[in-house]
């Protein structure tokens, strides 16, 4: 059984690529209460432009600091510009504006970028393989796995160890009071919602040549990452950690055990957690 | 008119206008209608949730589908079937799901019983891809239409203009049952639930009950739309349990407008002709129809149903309210 280190790599890969998505998806949720639905649909349009931006330069790192920046300005302006509008119709609302965004942007990739998968290829340092506890393993798996950590760290300490972390958390629970106190609090909701969609946007381009870049990419990663926050928790970033783990290292060995039944016990997983804790591991009471 | 009687009037005026359609219209906008009238059907149910107790699911395909895969499975492996055991089967199978996924689901409110909803849907859908030997996976099932054992007679339903008229008695009911339950004490609960919980709970009403049964009885009927869809396309895919079947029902529900129960119908009469004609001329259709939604998300909560109304106010030269109904209605 010396497959099991691999196919616990593999796990390891993609949860740090659920992470990286849910924790976009999960901090929106937890300062916004939007569930954004174009999340996704955002994560796919970051790994469409690393494409494109590939094609034309073919520097990874360049796509990587850009696509993101990209990703930001169009959050912004969805904030601004739609969001921000429905607002004052409720939750309801808000979710079906972000649906019907996702929608929209999902055919227009279709549109423009045609309705195939599009194969990445980076080369460099990050294509290559390095020996690692004694099997050949694949740099860019290991690279996503580090990109998570660090990603989860930082937000982590600028959540909970900077002013700006405290202005976020208090904008959540009290709006009107930081308003009073001099902060512009639909600033900082606009920003949040940016930040989410640029962190969607570099999940998607670290995606690409993991995964290849295809429409149907949205959808597959939007459902991974629905049971993501549900299994650990609304809101919790702690919990989509734990829960990007369980349900990455699930999913590859799953295939390994049981290979009839990979595709259903992640949602089985979903409603066994949903039957003992309906919150999720670190979900709070309702 | 009696304010009263009118909804009565208006079922009845609907179903002597389908019955006149088959001598007015050709087999190809027949077949249209068909499908409008099942999907009608489908909005009406899925409106039942969204516009009167306020839930939001993107899981309504997993009743449609499992409707829709019951009648196709249960008519390919048991000969002889009749069709009324087939929509009864498909019935009783989506009853029970709604039951269960409905007992897990409903201890969530809001954003996270959409997305949990969504997550169940994409169960269902795994399921019906990766079953090959029972759902044919990608390639779908294929039925024959059976023919119809009235007890006296039978009617061959191999025609469009037998099936017509069958889906519009039988859909029909469904539907003028459907505004029945919203008028029975069971159906006022629900209402008044969206309006204030607490204060349901406070007079006694078991609320997590009355949304398990309403969710259970939508279920039910989306299936029966479900049966009716297979029965009408003579297949069944596993597209009829995507999500994408979700999004279409949504879309009609609230193109109709979700604020009123003929909202969704209206809905879905606009949506199978718009994408009629619209997939004539473009490809891009989805494209089209995802523009409209956010139109309409934007600036009419209320849907047509709320044009219709604002415009009957000016021309009863009464002053509209000015705030869309439907979007207080729809947004708890």
């Amino acid at each position: 059984m010396s497959d099991i280190p691999v196919f616990f790599l593999h796990g390891l890969a993609y949860a740090g690529l659920l992470f990286l998505v849910s924790a976009g998806l999960t901090l929106v949720f937890g300062m916004m209460n939007v569930l954004n639905f174009a999340h996704a649909a955002m994560y796919m349009l970051g790994a469409y432009f690393s494409y494109t931006m590939l094609q034309a330069t073919d520097r990874f790192w360049l796509s990587l600091m850009v696509c993101p920046i990209l990703l930001f300005a169009i959050g912004a302006l969805i904030e601004r510009f739609l969001l921000r509008r429905v607002h004052v119709f409720g939750h309801l609302h808000e979710l079906l504006l972000t649906f019907g965004l996702a929608y929209i942007i999902t055919e227009v990739v279709k549109w423009v970028w045609g309705n195939f998968p599009l194969a990445v290829n980076i080369g460099g340092l990050l294509g290559d393989t390095v020996e690692i506890i004694g099997i050949t393993y694949p740099v860019y798996r290991i690279f996503i796995f580090i990109c998570a950590v660090l990603v989860g760290a930082v937000m982590a300490l600028v959540l909970y160890k900077t002013r700006l972390g405290i202005i976020l958390r208090a904008a959540v629970n009290d709006s009107e009071m930081v308003n009073a106190l001099g902060f512009n609090v639909p600033l900082i909701f606009m920003g949040v919602f940016a930040f989410g969609a640029a962190l969607s946007g570099f999940a998607g381009v670290i995606a690409g040549p993991l995964l290849t870049t295809y429409p149907g990419m949205a959808h597959d990663i939007l459902i991974d990452a629905f049971v993501v926050i549900v299994v650990g928790g609304f809101g919790s970033l702690g919990g989509a950690v734990v829960a990007s783990f369980l349900i990455g290292e699930l999913q590859s060995f799953g295939v390994l055990l049981f290979p009839k039944l990979s595709v259903a016990l992640v949602y089985l997983l979903m409603a066994a957690v949903l039957i003992v804790k309906p919150s999720g591991l670190f979900g709070e009471k309702q | 008119m009696n304010q009263r009687n009118a909804p009565v009037v208006l079922i009845a005026a609907l179903f002597v206008l389908g019955a006149a359609m088959p001598f007015v219209l050709k087999p190809y906008h027949l077949n249209m209608l068909t499908e409008i009238i099942l999907f009608a059907l489908y909005a009406v149910s899925y409106n039942l949730l969204l516009g009167y107790a306020g839930l939001l699911s993107f899981g309504h395909a997993m009743f449609f589908g499992m409707g829709a895969f019951t009648v196709a499975v249960s008519l390919i492996h048991i000969p002889g079937l009749s069709i009324w055991s087939a929509i009864g089967l498909a019935l009783a199978m989506t009853t029970a799901v709604g039951f269960v996924t409905g007992g897990l689901l409903l201890r969530h409110k809001g954003s996270y019983f959409a997305l949990l909803t969504l997550a169940f849907n994409s169960l269902f859908y795994a399921v019906a891809t990766k079953w090959h030997t029972i759902t044919g996976g990608d390639d779908g099932l294929s039925v024959t239409r059976p023919d119809l054992a009235l007890g006296f007679t039978t009617v061959s339903l191999a025609g469009i203009e037998s099936f017509y008229g069958f889906t519009l008695v039988i859909v029909g009911s469904a539907i003028a049952f459907c505004w029945y339950f919203t008028q029975t004490a069971m159906g006022q609960t629900v209402l008044m639930m969206r309006e204030n919980e607490e204060r349901m709970k406070f007079l006694g009403y078991n609320t997590n009950i009355s949304r398990l049964i309403l969710f259970t009885f939508t279920g039910a009927v989306a299936g029966l739309a479900g049966a009716f869809y297979t029965l009408h396309f003579q297949f069944c895919s596993q597209s009829a349990i995507s999500v994408d079947m979700t999004t279409t029902v949504l879309l009609m529900t609230f193109v109709g407008g979700t604020g009123t129960f003929w909202g969704p119908m209206l809905g879905a009469l606009v949506y199978i002709v718009l994408q009629n004609y619209l997939s004539d001329i473009t490809d891009r259709w989805p494209l089209f129809m995802g523009l409209i939604f956010v139109f309409m998300v934007l600036f009419i909560p209320g849907g047509l149903s709320q044009i219709i109304q604002s415009a009957r106010d000016l021309i009863a030269g009464r002053r509209g309210t000015g705030k869309p109904m439907a979007a207080k209605e729809a947004s708890s």
